[in-house]
């Protein structure tokens, strides 16, 4: 009789590609909800926007592309992406700034240049990007965190400032009344207003934490989703620590240089999309270095270039802009990065 | 900074980078002891080497006994191949391979005896001074000292018991033992790091002096500062009786340890586990001896000691057999040969539908097509696993670059950019990422995520790499043989230049009197053109000859020469217009000179001295002609082969002539071919002007499609004409001379020749002048014209010869013979050529049909009056013999284009 061969190994480890998806997810989770719990619904309605937006989307164009449409959808990398663009996007953004962020970063960011570990550069952060282009003002005004401006906004009432711009009496001057720019939006219009850091720091947004009010948590949240992926091994440390080490000690030198026009290295590391791009955005690994030594160098050149944008650029928050960067650098660090193999002690 | 030494001793051990723990499933087969199977009917013995370093030493039908070797023979890595049992040789033919091909290989089929009877075991010192003792399997045998057995003699027991790494690559294992260099360390692999397999385990367990007996062996033949016992830290048992073992060995204290090291996959690996105890790397492409390092698997060792010891050959080893289809998995001792089959069945097995046979573990392990295979000296483990243990592989997905294969690489290498790159058939790129130092262990197959098959895409680009390679050495070797056999050519050339040149230079030197001939015809050619001009009459046919060209050239010459009818050459000269024509009248006048050097033979009025002169001129003129037309050919080529092909008949021509021929230029003549076929065309052509007999040579291919095959078509029938005539006259007339005779004779002959090889076309018209015109269309009337000028030509040449012999004495031109001289060398290197190209030539030209009877017939008739003048002048017998010799080979082939 005859017998089935295959080649070696014979055996599996039972991981795929979909509980990969499944645990940065999971991971995410927590951080999605205290961001909820500090600016309201916004974040879940867009994050649900979103992930229907982007299944819708991959459908279509595996259609198009006459790929099989239920594994492909399966494998969650799609809700992944949607996720990750719901939970940058402001809270109270109106509804096409997210329908089209996810239609861009599925469609053309992702499909186009050949689907699931094929594209160059992150989806979410592209469509960021996009969206930060075309509509500067709506994607740099941030839901006042709890307790500083009105109350924050139940989940009806997000629904309907999303979906009209137009919401109950409270928020009878739309976004504008609910919402106030962040944290590092603040710092930076405050130190090119001639104000020292210190005493922009001193404003309300800040909360006395020195980070800025619910940020801190947001970031804490998304830190421990993270510490969650490093020790279920989902992701590796090398990308997340080269990007924390490598923003840490810029803004430690700068900050010790010129404590006036700085903020202090844990304003750095706590606030804006920090954590959530270390652990959740340049650990993607498609679009990352494939080396251990080539993954630290490339977090570590997200870190400084977060740094530098938020520092010297126009844009209060640089991380898609740096990850994007070091999207493009990635190849180039894997040419020249490559591991010392077995047996080749002496050369190269 | 401890030396390594003092690391060995202490037991420090060096991480390996990657990495993998699979399940281990051990637990199935370690439980229970090493068990023995039944003999079964049929042993499988694959002789891999025979054929190359070994031969059968026994033959089908023969009776052998267990532990008998089946194959004789020698070198370096010879290993002989031993009957595991008693029985009879019923087979000898290829069958399945255990490999996951299962390609046929030559193989020894076993019948059993059953009896299971040993043969003569060559281990006993006859000193006397052995202790009977028992090894493994209950056999009796001497037991040897091994302190009183020489290195050689330990190293050949081991060669000849066909010991072969037991891990499973199964390298000789006396090449392992005599290194080229020092060796300082021996790592004994007790590592067993694959899932599933418990037979070393096992053997380690129960056997432990056995293999300590082993070690000390290789201690003895290697001397090494250490030796490791590296075990896996999930074997306690085994590191356990092992270092008891060790504490009971006559091992200097000290120098052997057991070092238990961290289970991991793939630990075992011999360069892992280098690493994983010295912290070295074997460098790529280099082997553990050259670090002063060899390691060996504890089953060799045991396989060693019971080959010095006893004189035991390896004929079984511990197989694992496991996996939830056999009811009965353990580990057993299989006699090498054994069908994993019948293993199988006598462990229960129950086959599951797509079942898959494992060889070896689940991580390199390969899967059997076909179970009639046996088991080798390195299958360590049949796996039959259940569908629920090891099921179908999940379709391959998009590689999402996680890096994992990269994080569990023990080589560092980057799986998923060999991945890409072997998968986009990128093969250098591939080597660029050292895809030789994969060593397929599985690990990054094991991690993905994607399930994407990795080693197999390794595999298949390392197969490409290595064709590839194979293939440009190839090219290398054809290359290499390519040039030598041009260089070998060029000199062969070369040493057939010399040869002809040296021909050359000896006809020459023997040619003296043909030389002078020369002389004497420009001489005769000066005076006939004084002659000439004193007579009117020719002189002004010759003057309109030489206004008007070759064709009308040639008409003149025939007029001249021959008192034929005024139509002849006016025909000739019509058809001269064309290229037909052309290539005909170059024929022609080639042949013409011939003929008028024959039909002036005949006469030595002042007149035809004068004709001569006439011929000799207008042949020049028509060279002059002739000569632009080949450089305007159209197949250049095509032309060179007609020449050789002229030139070749030429040679025939030549040879026969003087064959037949019992004058003293035979004797004269070289026998070299170049030298006659030079002789023959420089007299044929009269010697001052044999250039023209080239060019008319040249030609006549040229014509060839119509024209040219009429042209050829023509030639041919001229020479059968001439022959006709010869013999016509030969008949009629008796023969004025003894040359005549001879000349006459050779015609004959020829004639008959014709009439026996090719029918009666020759004969015919020979008997038959006049039937020509009768024949004639309006079609080949041209032809015959020209054909008949030719003959009419031809007999000029004839008489022109003569001229050349009266005037023999006459006088001396130094330089002309020179001149003369140099033409002949030329021409021996067209001979040379002429060989080269005579077979393609003779394919030519008896490609050529449609001789055209009509032609022949119009030769024949014209050829008759030209032949009575011919034989009157038939003086110079050389020159006649030649042309008949021309005649009857063209006659030969004529006669072959007939059939």
């Amino acid at each position: 009789m005859a017998f089935r061969i295959s080649s070696s190994p014979h055996v599996r480890k039972d991981t795929a590609t979909q509980a990969v998806m499944q645990k940065v997810i999971l991971a995410a989770l927590p951080g999605l909800a205290v961001q909820c719990y500090f600016f309201g619904w916004g974040s879940f309605i867009q994050v649900l926007l979103a992930i229907a937006v982007a299944l819708g989307a991959e459908a279509a164009v595996l259609k198009l592309r006459g790929r099989t449409i239920k594994e492909t959808l399966n494998d969650q990398s799609a809700i992944l992406t949607a996720l990750l663009i719901g939970v940058a996007l402001p809270p109270l953004a109106p509804w096409y700034l997210v329908v089209i962020g996810t239609i861009f970063a599925i469609v053309i960011v992702k499909q186009l240049y050949g689907g699931l570990g094929q594209n160059l550069f992150n989806p979410a952060m592209a469509a960021y990007v996009l969206l930060l282009v075309s509509f500067p003002v709506l994607m740099t005004t941030w839901a006042a965190p709890l307790g500083l401006g009105a109350d924050n906004a139940g989940f009806v009432d997000a629904l309907k400032v999303i979906f009209s711009g137009v919401g109950a009496p409270a928020f009878a001057l739309g976004i504008d009344g609910v919402s106030m720019a962040t944290p590092l939006d603040t710092l930076k219009t405050d130190l090119s207003m001639g104000l020292t850091a210190t005493e922009s720091l001193q404003k309300p947004i800040f909360g006395g934490s020195s980070t800025g009010e619910g940020w801190v948590w947001v970031n804490l949240a998304y830190l421990a989703g993270g510490i969650y992926l490093l020790a279920s091994k989902t992701i590796r440390w090398h990308i997340s620590t080269g990007l924390l080490g490598a923003l840490f000690v810029c803004s430690l030198v700068g900050f010790a240089l010129s404590p006036d026009t700085h903020a202090s290295p844990l304003f750095n590391l706590f606030s804006g999309a920090t954590m959530l791009a270390a652990f959740f955005i340049a650990t993607d690994p498609v679009t990352a270095a494939t080396s251990r030594r080539g993954r630290l160098l490339f977090g570590a050149l997200i870190g400084v270039l977060i740094y530098v944008i938020r520092t010297f650029g126009g844009y209060p928050d640089g991380v898609a802009f740096a990850v994007l960067l070091a999207n493009l650098c990635a190849p180039l660090i894997d040419y020249y990065i490559k591991p010392r193999a077995y047996g080749h002690r002496g050369h190269s | 900074m401890l030396t390594l030494l003092e690391q060995l001793d202490k037991g420090t051990l060096w991480k390996i980078p990657g990495g993998i723990h699979p399940p281990e499933m051990k637990s199935l087969s370690n439980a229970s002891s090493i068990a023995r199977l039944p003999l079964f009917d049929e042993y499988l013995l694959p002789l891999p080497q025979v054929g190359e370093q070994a031969s059968l030493a026994v033959s089908v039908g023969e009776q052998v006994l267990k532990g008998q070797s089946l194959t004789r023979g020698a070198g370096h890595s010879y290993l002989p191949v031993h009957a595991p049992t008693s029985g009879t040789v019923i087979a000898i033919e290829p069958r399945p391979s255990n490999h996951a091909s299962a390609l046929p290989v030559l193989t020894l089929v076993l019948k059993s005896d059953g009896k299971d009877d040993w043969c003569t075991l060559e281990g006993a010192n006859s000193d006397g001074a052995n202790t009977k003792s028992v090894s493994s399997e209950g056999v009796n045998a001497e037991k040897v000292d091994i302190a009183s057995l020489s290195r050689e003699l330990i190293l050949s027991r081991i060669q000849q018991a066909g010991i072969a790494g037991m891990g499973g690559a199964a390298f000789p294992s006396h090449i392992k033992l005599s290194p080229a260099s020092e060796i300082e360390l021996v790592i004994v692999n007790g590592v067993e790091c694959e899932p599933y397999i418990t037979a070393d385990d096992r053997l380690m367990r129960e056997h432990a002096d056995d293999i300590i007996a082993g070690l000390e062996i290789i201690h003895k033949l290697l001397a090494p500062k250490r030796l490791i016992i590296a075990i896996e830290d999930n074997k306690p048992a085994a590191a356990e009786a092992m270092g008891a073992a060790l504490n009971r060995s006559h091992l200097p204290a000290g120098t052997a340890r057991v070092t238990q090291i961290p289970t991991k996959y793939p630990s075992g690996g011999e360069k892992q586990l280098i690493q994983i105890i010295t912290g070295k790397e074997v460098p790529s492409g280099a082997i553990p001896a050259q670090l002063g390092i060899v390691v060996h698997n504890v089953g060799t060792l045991f396989a060693i000691r019971d080959a010095v010891v006893f004189g035991k050959p390896l004929i079984e080893r511990v197989v694992t057999v496991t996996g939830n289809t056999v009811s009965k998995p353990g580990n057993y001792w299989v006699p090498i040969g054994t069908r994993v089959t019948d293993v199988l069945t006598y462990c229960d097995f129950q086959s599951e539908p797509s079942q898959k046979i494992i060889m070896g573990g689940p991580m390199m392990g390969y899967a059997l097509p076909e179970s009639k295979v046996p088991i080798l000296k390195g299958s360590n483990c049949i796996l039959v696993p259940a569908s629920d243990e090891i099921g179908e592989m999940p379709a391959e997905k998009p590689c999402i670059r996680c890096g994992e294969c990269a994080v569990a690489c023990p080589a560092s290498l980057l799986p998923q950019q060999l991945f890409w790159h072997a998968k986009a058939e990128e093969y250098d790129k591939a080597e660029s990422y050292n895809l030789k130092d994969c060593i397929e262990c599985g690990c990054c197959s094991y991690v993905c995520p994607s399930d994407i098959p990795l080693v197999e895409y390794y595999r298949v680009a390392k197969a490409a790499i290595r064709h590839d390679a194979e293939e440009k050495r190839k090219a290398e070797r054809a290359k290499v043989r390519f040039e030598a056999r041009i260089a070998r050519l060029e000199e062969e050339k070369n040493a057939r230049e010399a040869k002809a040149r040296e021909a050359a230079e000896k006809r020459k030197a023997s040619m003296v009197g043909n030389e002078k001939d020369a002389i004497a015809a420009a001489l005769a050619r000066v005076q006939a053109k004084k002659a000439a001009k004193d007579d009117g009459a020719v002189s002004g046919v010759a003057a309109d000859g030489a206004g008007a060209g070759a064709s009308v050239g040639l008409s003149a010459a025939v007029s001249a020469g021959v008192n034929n009818t005024a139509a002849t050459p006016a025909d000739a000269a019509t058809t001269a217009a064309d290229p037909k024509a052309g290539v005909a009248a170059a024929i022609a006048r080639a042949k013409a000179k011939k003929a008028a050097a024959q039909a002036e033979a005949g006469e030595s009025s002042a007149q035809d001295q004068a004709s001569t002169d006439m011929a000799a001129e207008r042949s020049t003129e028509a060279r002059a002609d002739v000569n632009p037309e080949p450089s305007a050919a159209q197949d250049p080529k095509k032309a060179a082969i007609a020449a050789a092909v002229a030139r070749a008949k030429a040679k025939k021509a030549a040879a026969q002539g003087l064959s037949s021929a019992s004058d003293a230029q035979t004797s004269d003549a070289p026998a070299i071919d170049q030298a006659i076929e030079t002789g023959a065309e420089d007299s044929a052509s009269n010697n001052s002007d044999e250039n023209n007999a080239n060019a008319a040579a040249t030609v006549t291919p040229e014509g060839k499609e119509d024209p040219k095959k009429a042209a050829i078509a023509a030639a041919v029938a001229r020479a059968k004409a001439k022959k006709a005539a010869k013999a016509a006259q030969n008949d009629g007339v008796d023969a004025p001379a003894a040359d005549t005779q001879d000349n006459a004779d050779a015609a004959e002959k020829n004639v008959t020749d014709i009439a026996e090889s090719a029918g009666t076309d020759g004969a015919e018209s020979a008997g038959t002048d006049a039937k020509a015109s009768e024949t004639l269309t309006p079609a080949d009337a041209k032809k015959a014209a020209v054909a008949a000028a030719v003959a009419k030509a031809k007999a000029k040449k004839a008489a022109q010869a003569q001229a050349q012999a009266s005037n023999l004495q006459q006088a001396e031109d130094n330089e002309h013979s020179s001149s003369q001289r140099d033409a002949q060398l030329a021409q021996s290197d067209n001979a040379a050529e002429a060989a080269d190209v005579s077979e393609i030539a003779d394919i030519d030209v008896s490609n050529v049909s449609n001789v055209p009877d009509a032609a022949d017939g119009a030769v024949a008739e014209n050829a008759a009056p030209q032949a009575d003048q011919a034989q009157d002048a038939e003086q110079d017998s050389k020159k006649a013999r030649i042309a008949t010799a021309v005649a009857k080979a063209k006659a030969k082939k004529a006669a072959r284009e007939q059939e």
